[in-house]
């Protein structure tokens, strides 16, 4: 029953969804597939929240244990509470309640969590140039291939590296826009693109048949 | 520029300022920051979830009169289940729904929308009235296309032809992924830059209206 | 030790200081630079251009506040493009993590220009879970899968809303991202209803879409913050996309020499002498 259900559950609701592709809106499985579908958000919507509200069972128990770095896991629950209360409670009582322009929640993350986020991907510019420097490496013809790609198409997303390479004759930045994006690069993303759309589809058909059951886990 | 702005900008650059204090070397004000903007997105994941979804979508629609949404209710809830153990295969079924419903739009949309259009977007004929530039791109895509494949087919030891293919990959991927970093190191180096936008016009701006 | 030992072993905290100092610099003394139209840009302009005015479209804001500084200028040229043209704009977002707020904000700011009404002119559906079945279900009905707006209003409260039922009524979809809801765009909304996508989004992203383009599955394609310094100047309204391209330039130029330091330093250095060199 344990697994025989879910299995059950899954192939149901993936042939509904797979043979909706081949009819009109308006009819029966249509309709079916459409409702599923509003299903489909409201469950996804629960994943998140579990999401959620595992984060603030862990950091909890973190405190009450008083683990190490405990009082920083305080920090992260009160912000939890802080962001989440407010928002939850109807802004018809007070307009800093609710998610709208002015509320805490709106407040706290345009102040606070947006700039945090910002500044935390800002940061991979400065590993990434020092990664650049330290392991960038000429090593073999294939790795000389990327570095002196990567180079160029740097000078070239650029005004200044643009001017540059305008120096030389044969308009360079149309033909690495043709030849080296629009082509090289177009021909090996296409590749990818196929090779893991077709992955995709076999696993979603594994799933559907219930030959993939790991993302059941164990037990 | 009103004092509520300033001080909004003020706290804005004390936390980027805070995180990337990380860069010198690991310290406490860092740390803060970082515990708070965990806790803050957990808890904006937790407020959009509850209005959009549990009230917009799931309560106020059923209260309304579609009481079919109950099952999928029910299905959410018993996500909630993985925190006990012992019930925790019942969140299969809803992990199943999720899966299985997922899967039926992959399947079809992954076909048709993408390996069909794409290798429709390949098989372009050599003569169409935009000269040899335009013939030599679409060979030049074709040997790429079909080498990318074959690099990425592991099911056969890359021997005879097949390795020869491959090897031929092994090129144009290079050219692609260094075109990759390229653009990577563009789109980093752009993020620093927001911020640094910020910090040197409005921070530094706001010193005038405070000194 | 010789010089070139001692480079690579350099703390990285000068790269860093290096980098900070190059991407400073042009805001105090800002290089005019001409800025070149790549032919995906271009395309995606004239896409919208060709979109009768008054048209309904979409917007989506599918990118988090951590690459804001690419996608919002991206964000902000299309809501201008769009509301000179009359468009009735619907915004939405896939992104759980701060998605709607942005789209509110910027939508909102940028309404003000025009002096476009919300609900009249343009509305923001906000978000809902799992984006697969937001894109498939909105193809048999908008209302079914966002029953209100952002903050709440039944769709059935805004005006503009009522001559829209599903995608049969929406001219062209700007899509805005940092993953791979282009991707999903492209397979289930482009694929299946046919509705012109084009696309900004973050250089990381770019290469990959070029595949797209090249398909005509996205009608053009913004890459990154040059990407969205082009968009700027197609419609002829620089913004901070524009003005970031001196400290770009400046940084990738950086980033070469240092590159180029560390080649020469692994060559010319004990490493490369001792014929660790493959």
């Amino acid at each position: 029953m344990k697994t025989t259900i879910p299995v059950a559950v899954a192939f149901v609701a993936g042939v509904v969804l797979v043979v909706s592709f081949f009819f009109d809106e308006g009819t029966w499985v249509g309709g079916i597939s459409q409702e599923f579908k509003i299903w489909m958000t409201i469950v996804g919507g629960f994943t998140i929240l579990l999401g959620a509200v595992s984060i603030t069972r862990v950091n909890w128990s973190a405190v009450q244990r008083k683990k190490e770095g405990w009082p920083y896991k305080l920090l992260t629950l009160i912000s939890i509470f802080v962001m989440a209360i407010p928002s939850v409670l109807p802004n018809t009582w007070s307009p800093l309640f609710g998610r709208d322009v002015g509320s805490i929640y709106d407040w706290l993350f345009t102040y606070l969590d947006s700039p945090m986020m910002a500044t935390m991907f800002a940061t991979l510019a400065f590993y990434i140039a020092s990664a650049a420097y330290r392991a960038f490496r000429a090593r073999t013809a294939e790795s000389t291939v990327l570095l002196v790609t990567a180079t160029v198409v740097m000078l070239w997303r650029v005004p200044m590296g643009e001017a540059f390479l305008n120096m030389f004759p044969g308009d360079i930045p149309n033909w690495l826009n043709t030849y080296v994006m629009n082509g090289a690069n177009l021909a090996v993303q296409r590749g990818i693109i196929i090779g893991a759309a077709l992955g995709a589809a076999s696993m979603s058909l594994r799933i559907i048949l219930g030959i993939e059951r790991t993302y059941m886990g164990k037990g | 520029m009103s004092g509520i702005e300033i001080f909004e900008i003020w706290i804005m650059a004390f936390v980027t300022l805070a995180l990337f204090s990380f860069l010198y070397k690991d310290n406490p004000l860092y740390k803060i920051a970082e515990h708070v903007f965990a806790g803050l997105s957990a808890g904006y994941y937790f407020g959009l979830i509850w209005d959009t979804v549990i009230v917009t979508q799931l309560w106020q629609p059923m209260i309304g009169g579609k009481w079919e949404l109950i099952i999928p209710g029910i299905l959410g809830l018993l996500m909630f289940a993985r925190f006990w153990p012992k019930y925790s295969w019942v969140s299969r079924v809803s992990l199943a729904f999720y899966m299985g419903t997922a899967s039926g739009i992959f399947l079809t949309s992954q076909l048709h929308g993408l390996v069909l259009k794409q290798m429709q977007a390949t098989m372009l004929p050599l003569v169409n009235g935009d000269g040899f530039g335009a013939a030599a791109l679409a060979i030049i895509v074709v040997i790429g296309v079909i080498s990318t494949l074959a690099y990425f087919y592991f099911s056969k030891e890359h021997t005879g032809a097949l390795g020869v293919t491959a090897k031929v990959g092994i090129w144009f991927i290079m050219i692609s992924f260094g075109a990759h970093f390229g653009y990577t190191v563009m789109g980093r180096v752009s993020l620093l830059i927001g911020r640094v936008q910020f910090l040197a016009s409005d921070w530094i701006g706001s010193f005038s209206q405070i000194f | 030790m010789s010089f070139w030992d001692k480079m690579q072993n350099m703390d990285r905290r000068w790269v860093y200081l290096m980098v900070a100092v190059a991407v400073i610099i042009p805001f105090f003394a800002t290089p005019d630079l001409p800025i070149s139209i790549t032919p995906e840009a271009q395309m995606l302009y004239d896409a919208v251009e060709a979109v009768p005015d008054s048209s309904t479209v979409f917007v989506v804001f599918d990118y988090y506040p951590s690459t804001i500084a690419e996608c919002e200028p991206m964000a902000i040229s299309a809501l201008r493009h769009f509301y000179r043209k009359d468009c009735k704009v619907i915004t939405l977002s896939n992104i759980p993590l701060g998605g709607p707020s942005m789209a509110e904000r910027v939508t909102r700011e940028i309404a003000l220009e025009y002096d476009k009404v919300y609900g009249e002119d343009f509305v923001n559906l906000g978000y809902k879970a799992n984006y697969v079945a937001v894109m498939s279900g909105m193809g048999t009905s908008i209302e079914s899968i966002f029953p209100a707006d952002n903050s709440g209003t039944p769709l059935s409260e805004l005006p503009m809303m009522d001559s829209v039922v599903n995608y049969d009524q929406v001219a062209f979809i700007f899509e805005i991202a940092d993953n791979a809801t282009a991707d999903y765009w492209v397979s289930i909304v482009n694929a299946q209803y046919g509705i012109p996508i084009g696309c900004g989004t973050t250089a990381v992203s770019a290469p990959k879409y070029y595949a797209f383009v090249g398909a005509g599955q996205f009608v053009g394609l913004l890459g990154g913050m040059k990407g969205a310094a082009e968009y700027e100047l197609l419609i002829g309204h620089s913004g901070s996309a524009v003005l970031g391209m001196g400290a770009q330039s400046l940084v990738h130029l950086l980033i070469i020499f240092l590159v180029i330091v560390g080649n020469l330093g692994f060559f010319l250095g004990r490493r490369g002498k001792s014929g660790e060199i493959s």
